[in-house]
């Protein structure tokens, strides 16, 4: 076995660690400490309570156990931790993450080999973690004629863009969404339709040829998916009446549409394949033709950003797939109620009862769907992870007439069986159902 | 507020378009039409048409500047163009657009749109879809044909001339 530091020691190591706590406390207490105080002496506080909040009461205030959860809460509902954390880009990435790790070990298992192994003690499960060390501490090398302000930009509007994607989904009832477009579907067709011109544009600044290919092949595929993609979630929003995901998801609370429009689901699934390229449909990124297609200059942590915008754009399709065909967040209620006399009455342990002010933190609809949508998400992923186990690659004729000759035609089906469905007034708005 | 976004939504539109025209890198000319076209669509949010304003972004930056993109990638520009630019041809385009703007702007300062204010509240497309669907219903046909036929004709171009063997 490889040693990365032939002179480790572990004492050595916690003496350092040991020796940088020591010093950040002496620092703390010597310059931080009264350097806060000095600012907060010269900003206006405001009276709470009738109260003035000098710093000593607001840090009072911050060690209080009592307090953390209102602090807690407050910060949940701001703008920042709904696009950082919980609706948006934390839960993706967390997603996204699990997704790559999962994906490399199902492949090798379906595939009868091993996956990775060795990084972590059971099963490689820090394998991540280390291809992202890697990621990050790699040099990045640009070629030499390549056009340099679109080939620094491509990376970071990719990952922009992939972002925008999922800032669009709801997730939770109650709101739990970034932005509560209400042409929601419209926006994120006006998103999707970034892609390609990111993708061409990065292929075009690299100058090298596999790339353009690539990029080529790429652009093809995703114009010429989009069609099939847009119309067969039209049956949809016609059923539904409205462009709204909120309000699509809360159409959907007796039955999901999949029920009755599996003809649009089949196809929208097909067209998240190509969208994504990924196998059968990974022509721009065939890797036995033309290396890595579109990806072949990237290096280090510009790798890594397509990487991570290429599974949060997976997430973001899936969620999309839940939102649209498999009724988002309902589901039958499995969490249980919260007990309502730890709010009235307090924790009793022993002699001592400890009432905590805040609880619950989370209310019981909300995590609930939750569950459910990141359930069926994840079991949406899976689906699209599963073809790149089973499936060869597939040439772009046959990719082009696929699209364009019989995924338009079943949409069209769709589309047909959902007005059927509307004017026969069974389901729509007014419905029987 | 608004009239913050929208002087920088005319400067980006305006800036933008003009990068179009003077960039002598072709791709990066056509990035400018793409914030140009995206300017356009920012003014469709302002004055309250979001639906607008959508299309606007998925099919002109997101469909017709991926064309022109295209086309531009593959065409070489210095096998087709020869510079015919001078000082004297450069000062008469920049004068015909300034007497071209100061016309208009004579004109729509002398009608009445200048201090034209409503309080209506914008028109849903709701309302508009149902006009289509009610009292416009020929032009609705009309277009639906033109398009259904647009698509046919794609999906004629998109089959295999040697068919399956």
């Amino acid at each position: 076995m490889s040693v990365i530091a032939p002179n480790f020691r572990l004492s050595g190591f916690i003496r350092s660690i040991l020796d940088n706590v020591f010093w950040i406390i002496v620092l703390v207490t010597l310059a931080g400490i009264p350097a806060i105080q000095i600012v907060l002496f010269y900003i206006e506080m405001p009276v709470i309570d009738g109260e003035l909040l000098t710093p000593f009461l607001a840090l009072t205030w911050l060690a209080d156990p009592s307090r953390v959860l209102p602090i807690v809460k407050a910060l949940m509902a701001t703008d920042l931790f709904r696009i950082a954390v919980f609706p948006g880009f934390g839960l993706a990435a967390l997603l996204a993450a699990g997704t790559i790790f999962v994906e490399r070990k199902m492949l090798a298992k379906l595939q009868l080999r091993v996956g990775p192994f060795y990084c972590g003690k059971f099963e490689g499960i820090l394998q991540l973690a280390g291809d992202g060390l890697k990621l990050i501490s790699k040099e990045i090398i640009i070629p030499a004629k390549a056009d340099k302000p679109i080939f620094w930009l491509a990376p970071v509007a990719f990952v922009g863009t992939a972002a925008a994607f999922v800032s669009l989904i709801p997730v939770a009832p109650g709101g739990w969404v970034v932005a509560d477009v209400e042409l929601g579907i419209l926006a994120v067709f006006a998103v999707i339709g970034f892609f390609p011109i990111i993708t061409i544009l990065s292929a075009w600044s690299a100058n090298s040829k596999f790339p353009f290919i690539g990029g080529i092949r790429a652009l093809h595929q995703m114009i010429s998916f989009e069609i099939p993609l847009i119309l067969s979630l039209l049956g949809v929003v016609m059923l539904a009446g409205t462009l709204n995901l909120t309000g699509i998801v809360e159409s959907q609370d007796s039955f999901p549409w999949i029920v009755f429009l599996p003809v649009g689901a089949v196809v929208f699934f097909i067209c998240i394949l190509a969208e994504l390229e990924r196998i059968p449909f990974d022509l721009p990124e065939a890797e036995s033709e033309i290396v890595a297609g579109w990806l072949t200059e990237f290096s280090g942590m510009m790798y890594g950003l397509v990487q991570l915008g290429t599974y949060l754009k997976l997430y973001a399709f899936a969620a999309i797939f839940t939102v649209m065909f498999l009724a988002g967040w309902h589901g039958p209620m499995i969490v249980p109620p919260f007990p309502a006399e730890i709010i009235t009455d307090g924790i009793q342990l022993g002699p001592v009862t400890a009432t905590i002010p805040g609880l619950p933190l989370f209310d019981q609809e909300m995590l609930n769907g939750t569950i459910w949508f990141i359930i069926k998400t994840v079991a949406v992923i899976f689906f699209i992870l599963l073809p790149r186990g089973v499936f060869p690659r597939i040439r772009i004729d046959m990719l082009l007439s696929l699209g364009w000759y019989k995924l338009i035609g079943l949409s069209f089906i769709n589309i047909f069986i959902a007005l059927g469905l509307l004017y026969a007034g069974v389901l729509g708005p007014g419905g029987m159902i | 507020m608004a009239d913050g976004i929208f002087l920088a939504l005319a400067v980006l539109t305006i800036g933008s378009a003009i990068a179009a025209l003077e960039m002598r890198s072709l791709i990066y000319g056509s990035i400018a039409l793409m914030g140009s076209l995206g300017g356009v669509a920012g003014f469709f949010f302002l004055l309250d048409a979001p639906f607008v304003a959508l299309f606007q972004l998925a099919v002109y930056v997101g469909s017709i500047a991926v064309l022109i993109l295209f086309t531009v990638m593959l065409v070489r520009r210095e096998l087709i163009f020869r510079k015919v630019e001078d000082k004297r041809r450069r000062m008469a385009g920049i004068g015909l657009l300034l007497v071209f703007m100061v016309a208009v702007g004579a004109v729509v300062v002398s009608s009445g749109i200048h201090d034209m204010s409503t309080d209506s509240p914008p028109v849903d497309y709701r309302d508009i879809g149902a006009d289509f669907l009610i009292y416009y219903w020929p032009a609705l046909v009309v277009m639906a044909l033109i398009l259904s036929g647009a698509v046919t004709g794609a999906l004629v171009l998109a089959r295999r001339e040697d068919g399956p063997d």
